[in-house]
């Protein structure tokens, strides 16, 4: 199983290019020699990516109150980590659409993957202890080994899926995918995050956000994205009947800290005001519904 | 303590013997799983559920005595016509009207009385967009049919933009429907259209048993 997953890995290589600006960025982070200043500069040789900092940085979506007009000044004020995250979010539908399929639109995949990272960071917020914005870039992250499936595996992935319809939707997708491929797709979004030397905590994010109780670094972070998942969910279908989603593992409610009653409305009902904005903010558009 | 449901999965009218059927710990009763184009009709105190994308799935039963069944059937776009009205013998309506005539006609057959009947509708729903809406011309003819046969139709959730997972409960009258996230769609949607095309292939034979 282990091989097999190792193996699909290597094999999506050339169809998903991470933007160099975030590989550069992502080895100054984790180097101790660099400084914000390379950090700056590195952005800056990347004219198409210094654009969309900028525009990011100037969004509601930060809600800075002075306007931010300079590359220095954007990392200085949004921070290394962050920048580095958003190398990786803005760039993300071009970064992966080699792995287009005909089992789930692009546009479909990733308003679900940003549902989720925007609730994550909301959750974060509201949890505190952790970096809210690494949060939100797990949360947009966190199926990402499911194109792989959908791409190398057509038939299994099918398979999968017509499996959970036939069980009326009781059977999650990832144990349909365990019944018929032997593992599922956090599993694989694991291998891929390590293989492509992603930060540990989107590693284990993404490996572990239906199995919440295997993250043993950071735990928060992966109970916060299980969560945004399911209220991910919830405003995709416009609900907010918890039985008409996957149900919350409840340990994550004890982890965050954070209680049901107390966020799940709010989380959806704020997730769904912004989507659009945030659509055309990461994505350049707004996605046909 | 675990029920021993398997011996009632025999219990099943003639007919109706290539449905799959099977145990739902979820729902706590055996359950029939409908296919595009299929229908079942039902005695038993059992579950029907099935998926909709565009198609329409019409739940009927005799209120009184809780027989009922339900349907799962779209019109095939028509070059002749684009009337969707059930009294148009078009070549489209005719696939509504023999979905609709086959589960009423069973329910009758069965034992249960026209005056009792009522009827609920599901579906209709436009999952694809910039798709020509093909849903709300099946909900248009299931509203149709069932005002023409003078059917109460006593609830509905249709149209939208969503897939559905339609759960029926003929015994009680019961519907449980939930929006399927659109990570389902294409395989709906392939599903209905495979449907499409053996019925667009074959046309309608005319031995509708009229009661």
């Amino acid at each position: 199983m282990k091989k097999e997953i190792t193996e699909l890995v290597q094999g999506v290589g050339d169809l998903v290019t991470l933007p160099d600006v975030f590989i550069r960025i992502n080895q100054l982070v984790e180097s101790p020699n660099s400084s914000a200043v390379d950090i700056a500069q590195a952005v800056s040789q990347d004219p198409a990516f210094t654009v969309r900092l900028l525009r990011v940085a100037n969004s509601p979506y930060y809600g800075f109150s002075s306007s931010i007009d300079t590359v220095a000044k954007a990392v200085s004020i949004i921070g290394t980590s962050q920048i580095r995250n958003l190398a990786l979010s803005t760039a993300i539908a071009s970064s992966f659409s080699g792995l287009s399929n005909k089992l789930v639109s692009m546009d479909n995949f990733w308003r679900h993957s940003l549902y989720c990272g925007l609730a994550a960071r909301k959750l974060a917020v509201l949890a505190g202890k952790c970096d809210a914005e690494a949060v939100f870039t797990a949360g947009l992250l966190h199926d990402i080994g499911e194109l792989v499936i959908f791409n190398r595996l057509p038939q299994q992935a099918q398979a999968s899926l017509l499996q959970v319809l036939d069980s009326a939707d009781e059977l999650p997708l990832y144990q349909a995918e365990q019944q018929t491929m032997g593992f599922d797709h956090a599993q694989l979004g694991g291998e891929l995050a390590r293989q492509w030397k992603l930060p540990p905590m989107l590693e284990e994010c993404i490996e572990y956000h239906h199995d919440i109780q295997s993250a043993r670094r950071y735990p928060r972070e992966t109970a916060l994205v299980h969560i945004a998942n399911i209220l991910a969910q919830m405003a995709e279908v416009q609900t907010l009947d918890r039985d008409d989603v996957a149900p919350i593992n409840p340990q994550a409610w004890e982890i965050t800290g954070l209680s049901a009653a107390d966020v799940i409305e709010t989380t959806v009902r704020e997730t769904q005001a912004e989507i659009a904005e945030a659509e055309a903010l990461f994505f350049g558009k707004a996605f046909s519904s | 303590m675990a029920l021993t449901p398997p011996a009632r999965l025999s219990l099943v009218l003639p007919g109706f013997e290539n449905i799959k059927r099977g145990w739902h710990n979820s729902f706590e009763t055996v359950a029939a799983r409908l296919l595009p184009g299929e229908y079942f009709v039902t005695l038993n105190d059992e579950a029907i559920y099935t998926t909709l994308g565009s198609c329409i799935s019409a739940c009927i039963r005799d209120r009184v005595s809780g027989i009922g069944g339900m349907n799962h059937f779209m019109l095939p776009a028509s070059a002749s016509s684009d009337s969707w009205k059930a009294a148009d013998n078009s070549a489209s309506a005719r696939y509504g009207n023999v979905a609709m005539e086959h589960l009423i006609n069973n329910i009758l057959k069965n034992g249960g009385k026209r005056q009792n009947l009522e009827a609920k509708i599901f579906g209709g729903g436009r999952i694809i967009a910039n798709m020509t809406d093909v849903g709300m011309r099946n909900i248009a003819f299931a509203r149709d049919y069932l005002e023409t046969e003078g059917l109460k139709v006593t609830s509905e959730d249709v149209g939208d933009t969503f897939p559905r997972m339609v759960v029926y409960f003929p015994a009680t009258g019961k519907v449980r429907v939930k929006r399927l996230r659109a990570l389902h769609n294409n395989t709906i949607v392939e599903m209905e259209t495979q449907y499409l095309h053996t019925i667009e292939d074959k046309p309608v034979s005319g031995d509708i048993e009229l009661f």
